[in-house]
């Protein structure tokens, strides 16, 4: 008898284990989520190194109250001094942000490096290692004039050369080829002037040279011959830098102290003598954390925890800045599958999606309408393009049915855990026309980039982002000549969509210096592909800042807490 | 339930049983245990609602009926709630509670027919045979159950019959061990040896003689079985490693644990769906326990 109660109550346990650790714990699809950013920044590619993703959105009416609060506190004198401890749940490979893309390497990298150029809210260039610039008439060179005051933290004057060096180093290993693609080479031969000569008219590289895409680092440390890539002063306590802050402590995968760098070239700046960057891998440590008050500033690691915070007087919830990151969450539709290969089969597709209520139940109303490849915010954005946010299932059938195809087909979508909700909701909405998605779980996020990078998938979703200009973050993913053969590169065409006259608008838009000239080709070349519909776009989600209302003059610029934090201090 | 112990007729005639006259049927012993009877009403109340209940509650388990996250009783909700996507729970406790119960009863097959062939031949023969094949089923004893068929589903994709072979594969060596232990029990036995003297083959030997003995044991440790395969299958949902084609318990509750602070409803109900099917199941087995097995009453 004992033995059988014995039995009964372990039985009892454990469906109540079960229960509970339903109730508490959140480990492990997040764990894989983590990976999944972890990996992808690891591997290079992640310029989208995006789990801070979901957070993002059209921001509430919290926000604003969060913002005026903000803004009241800082119209005091700004205070020098303290240390501002930042959280985050992505461990950067190393902090040459010449050869390495991502959040990751960019947040402690910006704080590190400086760049050329800064550009205002407004999306206007401002001087910062650069004290003027000039475009040549036709377009073909860039010159930039330097500060003579700058030094790298070895004390050694920033010249021309180490900004040639860093153009050049970019250009070669950067993943984001087309920042530099043009540059043909870049004269130093006058320290303080470096003249950037270009084969083609280039507008994006005003915007290349901003903080997040081209940090300045020194050609004396770098240029030894050794590869770059995995150059042993990339990272660790001896990165010489030129930004505001010195790396005082690295520990890959843990912490990132820096600390103040008194000879930096703007007076009186930094404000801050301190920052930690506390690097945890799992995101509920992020919150459990920033809940526990041990953080200063973090970027909400997801939705829920954005909710969360909305609701806590104690933090201010943001979700300004960042507008150049612009990310896009989307569904790559794959053109090689042969169900796929007509754009009224795509059409139907995109009009079956949901894509508002995609925004208002699965990203929880935290992202905005965005209907074209490029973000919402840009002067690029073409709002009245052909779009399919309308759901009219009976449209849906009739365009299958011109292409054929009423008949009903399946389609193989793989998807991380971290996916698995909008790829549930995509199924369900294409049920109604008689597709049928078969969602394939895989393991993390390097077997899902694979698998979309070599094109062994017919649907998938991603978050692409912008990157400021649509010739480094938007023409990628529709280049006929960015279809790279399997394996592949995440992000890039992976769609696999060619069309010649997109082509040459997105190629007359990358040379054209005129604003509304360039945004008219863009307007052009984004109806086209919406009408070939390769990709179904389904909103803007923009990162949330969690901060505590000390922090004052926080990094809410084009590039979010990709910015140096020359301006941040701390009220008491 | 009487088809189980028809091999009576077969045992009786071949002579010796082991077993005590007992007073009255196993049947009689059964519904006289009323926990077990209790567990059966459970088992067959949830057999109801998976497989009798969508006669008339026909919704498709993944449809975005209404708002997310409604409690239940809201305006506008199914009986029990939606969840984070604004699916029905109650069409997930009902049409997902075939899933988990078709893994467990595959499970379930697969590890009675791999635990007692290996079982049984080992026990019978005895010798090189048995040390062979006892190394192997420890081999896979000792592997941490759960932690291997993570790894199993992992490496493939989690589907109905990877599901069902990773947990076959960590739940058959205890049938095999228990089999085998029969099987050095009976083998011995007066009537095995008649049947051995009148030129039976091992064969049949195995399966119309000893087999027919051992069932009462091994059909109460399948029933138990079963009921862990059940909690296996939700517990690897639960960690992600479902198919994600077709609902189930532990995947609705895998899903609802990130907005437990919101939505108790997602994850509580169906955990309670498996509440009552694990502990109607072993109620049931040691009901059966006590009716096939009179000599273990009171232990």
């Amino acid at each position: 008898m004992l033995k059988k109660a014995g039995l009964k109550l372990l039985l009892l346990l454990s469906v109540m284990a079960l229960i509970a650790a339903a109730c508490g714990g959140d480990d492990d699809d997040d764990a894989s989520g983590d990976d999944a950013t972890a990996t992808e920044t690891d591997d290079g590619g992640g310029e989208d190194s995006s789990d801070d993703d979901d957070g993002g959105g059209d921001t509430g009416g919290d926000d604003g109250g969060g913002d005026g609060g903000d803004d009241a506190a800082s119209s005091g004198e700004p205070v020098a001094g303290g240390t501002l401890v930042y959280a985050t749940n992505q461990s950067p490979r190393h902090l040459n942000g010449t050869v390495q893309s991502g959040l990751a390497t960019a947040v402690p990298g910006t704080q590190v490096n400086a760049s050329p150029l800064f550009f205002d809210e407004n999306y206007e260039p401002q001087p910062y290692l650069a004290e003027s610039w000039e475009i040549a008439d036709d377009g073909l060179s860039v010159t930039l004039n330097l500060r003579d005051d700058a030094v790298f933290h070895d004390g050694e004057p920033i010249t021309s050369e180490d900004v040639a060096f860093s153009i050049l180093t970019s250009k070669e290993n950067h993943p984001f080829s087309a920042m530099f693609a043009p540059v043909e080479s870049v004269d130093s031969s006058d320290p303080l002037v470096a003249v950037i000569n270009l084969s083609q008219p280039h507008p994006a590289i005003l915007m290349a040279m901003t903080p997040g895409l081209l940090p300045i680092i020194p050609e004396h440390i770098f240029n030894d011959g050794q590869d770059i890539q995995a150059h042993p002063r990339n990272a660790g306590s001896d990165f010489v830098g030129s930004g505001p802050f010195q790396v005082v402590e690295y520990e890959e995968g843990e912490r990132i102290v820096l600390e103040r760098f008194d000879d930096f070239f703007i007076d009186g700046r930094p404000y801050l003598d301190e920052i930690i960057i506390d690097i945890l891998p799992d995101p509920n440590s992020v919150i459990l954390g920033i809940d526990n008050g041990d953080y200063d500033m973090a970027v909400s690691p997801s939705q829920a925890a954005t909710q969360q915070f909305l609701d806590d007087d104690r933090f201010v919830v943001s979700s300004d800045g960042g507008d150049a990151i612009g990310q896009i969450d989307w569904l790559n539709l794959n053109l090689r599958t042969e169900e796929l290969s007509s754009a009224e089969a795509r059409q139907a597709i995109s009009i079956a999606v949901d894509q508002a209520g995609w925004r208002d139940i699965v990203a929880l109303g935290f992202s905005s309408q965005n209907i074209t490849g490029v973000e919402n915010a840009s002067p690029f954005y073409n709002a009245g393009a052909t779009n399919y946010e309308e759901r009219d299932l009976d449209r849906a059938m009739e365009l299958l049915a011109e292409a054929g195809l009423d008949g009903g087909f399946e389609l193989d979508m793989p998807a991380t855990a971290g996916m698995l909700p909008t790829a549930e909701f995509v199924k369900q909405n294409l049920e109604d026309i008689g597709v049928t998605v078969n969602i394939r779980q895989v393991p993390d996020f390097p077997t899902w980039a694979a698998e979309v990078a070599g094109g062994t998938y017919d649907i998938t979703y991603t978050q692409v982002w912008n990157w400021g200009d649509p010739v480094i973050g938007v023409n990628r993913s529709y280049d006929c000549e960015n279809r790279i053969d399997p394996p592949g590169v995440i992000w890039s065409n992976n769609s696999w969509y060619c069309n010649d006259e997109v082509d040459a608008l997105l190629d007359e838009a990358a040379v054209t210096f005129d604003t509304e000239a360039r945004a008219q080709l863009y307007f052009e070349a984004t109806e086209l592909i919406n009408q070939d519909a390769p990709i179904v776009y389904l909103g803007k989600p923009e990162a949330f800042q969690i901060r505590t209302p000390a922090v004052q003059n926080p990094p809410v610029g084009i590039w979010g807490v990709m910015s140096p934090w020359t301006d941040v201090w701390l009220s008491e | 339930m009487t088809g189980i112990f028809v091999d009576q007729g077969a045992v009786d005639a071949l002579g010796s049983d082991d077993r005590e006259p007992s007073s009255g049927g196993p049947w009689r012993l059964f519904v006289r245990n009323r926990a077990a009877v209790f567990g059966l009403f459970l088992l067959i109340g949830i057999l109801v609602m998976t497989f009798i209940v969508p006669i008339w509650y026909v919704k498709d388990p993944g449809d975005l009926v209404a708002r997310p996250h409604l409690r239940p009783g809201a305006e506008g909700a199914p009986l029990l709630g939606t969840d984070n996507l604004g699916r029905d729970i109650l069409a997930i406790i009902v049409y997902g509670g075939r899933t988990t119960l078709r893994v467990a009863a595959g499970a379930a097959v697969l590890i009675v027919f791999v635990g007692v062939t290996i079982g049984s031949l080992a026990g019978y023969y005895g010798g090189r045979v048995d040390a062979a094949l006892m190394r192997f089923t420890e081999f896979f004893q000792v592997l941490p159950g759960l932690l291997f068929a993570i790894v199993v589903v992992a490496l493939f994709e989690p589907s109905f019959w990877v599901i069902t072979f990773a947990i076959g594969t960590i739940a058959w060596p205890g049938i095999a061990r228990l089999t085998r232990a029969e099987f050095l029990r009976l083998k011995n036995l007066e009537f095995v040896k008649a049947a051995r003297a009148i030129g039976a083959t091992d064969f049949r030997i195995i399966t119309r003689v000893i087999l027919p003995n051992a069932m009462p044991t091994l059909i109460v440790s399948t029933t138990l079985i079963m009921g862990s395969a059940i909690l296996f299958e939700a517990g690897l949902a639960f960690l992600g490693l479902a198919d994600v084609n077709s609902a189930s318990w532990g995947l609705a509750i895998g899903r609802g644990r990130e907005f437990f602070t919101i939505n108790w409803w997602a994850v509580t109900f169906p955990g309670l769906a498996i509440f009552f099917t694990v502990l109607g199941l072993s109620l049931v087995g040691d009901g059966l326990q006590d009716a096939l097995n009179p000599r273990l009453r009171g232990r």
